[in-house]
């Protein structure tokens, strides 16, 4: 039973952690935007408020010339993803192993 | 859109080595074709780096290669945005289903679902979704090859489609599983360097310090994009429903598609079944990251050296060929040329492989089961065949967008089939009763979606049914039809199994095997937690989606 709920767990955290950073990582962004900045998403209504430049969080707050935002998307959903699924086999070949035994 | 005036004679080169070689290397592969099993699914032989490499080139057709800059252009972040989830939804499949489906010993997803389940009717509804997925998927990727031959000829599209149709169909039938895989591998390969090299090129001539690493480094050219496009990297704009909708489209989409799911039914073991998806997303990602800066090139070109020529939105397609031409030059653009021929056959040489196997192993052997594995064989040779010479007939036509067929194929899949596979692995409840309602529901919703929406042309206001003109108006037809159809299936699927009587053990006890436990325990995958969990989020889903018209008004 130790090692079904280990599967379990394991299984449901990789998968809510790589739904949230590769799936719907964007919705968050929309989301916690309106919450914290209060802001209608129309395109003249945001324009209105971060200007022209549109940065989410802060004007020029970058990563490797990205803004923040768009680099997280683009590794997260890459290495981020990556390496959460290589810990989820390691987890899973272990349990493998104790069934065979 | 024009072609380029002249036969492009190194691209046609370059092509035809592609071509040829992928003809004899399913030549090499016939001789290891003894019986059905290696026809179908490779003798169950294939190792993870095989396997994950074969994967990445069913994963990276044409219309990544051409269709997601086309896509980028037209919808910049939310492009992205749709590639990201697309490239995390293998880990999803992973995750969910690709250990398990090979413990299962299928070998295809109808298969799956018939056995599970018990149910004949269900295999047979599965192999109708199947196919309706499959032509979808194929005819975009089969345009892409004429839109290639198009550029390269100056023929029309229709040549190309030919042309490219009746290579990969000759090569499916000649190798089977063996020779879609080999071929797969070394498309992979082709692909890789075809891709990465011309984008470095490109970008080194836009003037990027970050050149020889295209994934990353176009970032110092942010600044000079956002002057041009202030709204490049905006994903506010969307609404937060549309993410989730790409989410589910993506990552049950991905588990339904049986062309991806059947790739797991060729390897050796469970354990090269989760590593081959490791290795597959890690490239997938590095490809797609490329193709991001592709799709901001192509922008960025529009914006500075292209701007004031006059480039109509169908000629978005072809953008990967003119800003290689442009920037980098024809030794490169025949590179890029011949990397996305190589895309092309690749899933069209899976998506052929699922469509035969579903017509013969599981419809034609299971309407006449007395007929032995033989003669199934030399049958599967011609229906392998004639799917093709029908997909090319379909194809003549198709789809003015390559990439919107694609997502709808994605949706329907997620609905039809990805949703049975997940809760007939994770919740041992799951009945055919159930999965039956939530089946035909869910791939009915995205069916009639698409035909109202895309290929009858149809607004959601001018649907003729009170509810789609109360709350489904607005342009995103694929974004509300994907939301409902994947959430009404999980929905019935779990309500209609607890209303009805539970599976018979021995089905419940395939779950306890599909998880690689030697012994049966009742009280596994059995809860109450995932069925609950799923109807609150599927029904939280559905009522946000009604939110959309707070935010954007009418």
């Amino acid at each position: 039973m130790k090692d079904y709920k280990l599967e379990i767990w394991a299984t449901l955290i990789c998968f809510i952690i790589v739904a949230f950073i590769g799936g719907f990582f964007s919705s968050f962004v929309v989301i916690l935007n309106e919450t914290f900045f209060n802001q209608v998403p129309t395109p003249e209504g945001l324009v209105d408020f971060y200007g022209e430049t549109m940065f989410v969080i802060k004007e020029h707050l970058t990563v490797m010339g990205f803004p923040l935002h768009y680099f997280l998307l683009v590794m997260l959903s890459w290495i981020g993803v990556t390496v959460v699924g290589a810990i989820w086999c390691f987890i899973m070949d272990g349990i493998e192993e104790r069934q065979r035994a | 859109m024009e072609p380029r005036g002249e036969v492009f004679v190194l691209g046609l080169v370059l092509s035809i080595i592609v071509l040829v070689i992928s003809v004899l290397i399913s030549v090499w592969a016939r001789r290891l074709t003894r019986n059905l099993g290696d026809y179908y699914v490779a003798g169950r032989s294939i190792g993870a780096i095989n396997n994950g490499l074969a994967m990445v080139s069913l994963a990276l057709s044409l219309t990544t290669f051409i269709g997601l800059t086309a896509l980028i252009i037209e919808g910049v972040y939310i492009a992205v945005a749709v590639y990201a989830s697309f490239t995390a939804a293998f880990i999803g499949l992973m995750i969910l289903a690709a250990p398990y489906l090979r413990r299962h010993k299928s070998f295809t997803t109808m298969a799956f679902i018939s056995e599970r389940y018990d149910s004949k009717s269900l295999r047979f509804i599965s192999v109708i979704v199947m196919m309706i997925v499959s032509v979808l998927y194929l005819a975009g990727n089969l345009k892409g090859i004429g839109i290639v031959f198009y550029f390269l000829l100056g023929v029309p599209e229709v040549v190309g489609i030919v042309v490219g149709g009746l290579v990969v169909t000759l090569y499916v039938t000649l190798g089977g599983m063996y020779g879609v895989t080999y071929n797969q591998t070394f498309q992979t390969i082709v692909l890789l360097f075809c891709l990465m090299f011309p984008v470095a090129m490109v970008l080194r001539t836009l003037g990027t310090a970050g050149w020889f690493f295209p994934p990353l480094g176009y970032g110092d050219l942010v600044p000079e994009m956002i002057e041009f496009v202030p709204h490049y990297f905006w994903a506010m704009l969307e609404h937060p429903i549309t993410y989730i909708a790409i989410f589910l489209g993506s990552f049950f989409g991905i588990i339904g598609l049986p062309h991806f799911v059947m790739r797991f039914f060729t390897v050796r073991d469970a354990k090269e079944a989760r590593w081959s998806t490791v290795l597959c997303v890690f490239l997938v990602g590095l490809v797609n990251t490329t193709v991001y800066a592709t799709g901001f090139a192509a922008v960025y070109f529009m914006q500075t050296t292209a701007a004031g020529v006059d480039l109509t939105p169908a000629a978005y397609d072809y953008m990967v060929f003119i800003l290689v031409e442009a920037l980098a030059g024809e030794g490169w653009l025949a590179l890029a040329v011949a990397g996305s021929v190589a895309a092309g056959l690749s899933t069209v040489s899976g998506l052929l492989m699922i469509m035969g196997a579903g017509l013969i192993h599981d419809l034609y052997g299971e309407l006449k089961p007395e007929v032995d594995d033989e003669k199934k064989l030399k049958l599967s040779y011609l229906a392998m065949f004639l799917v093709g010479v029908f997909v090319i007939i379909f194809s003549l036509n198709p789809p003015e967008f390559i990439l919107k067929a694609i997502m709808w194929a994605f949706g329907i899949a997620a609905a039809g089939l990805g949703v049975p596979i997940v809760l007939g692995i994770w919740w041992k409840r799951t009945n055919k009763y159930g999965v039956g309602v939530g089946m035909v529901v869910g791939s009915l919703i995205g069916f009639a979606g698409w035909i109202m929406i895309d290929y009858m042309g149809m607004n959601p206001v001018d649907i003729p049914f009170p509810f789609f003109n109360t709350y489904l108006y607005g342009p995103m037809g694929w974004i509300k039809v994907t939301v409902l159809a994947v959430c009404f299936s999980f929905i019935l699927t779990v309500v209609v199994s607890w209303l009805t009587p539970p599976p018979p053990e021995d089905l419940q006890r395939q779950v306890d095997v599909m998880h690689g436990w030697p012994d049966y325990d009742e009280k596994r995958y059995n809860g109450k937690g995932l069925p609950i969990a799923v109807i609150v989020i599927s029904v939280f889903l559905l009522w946000f989606m009604t939110t959309l018209y707070d935010v954007f008004p009418k």
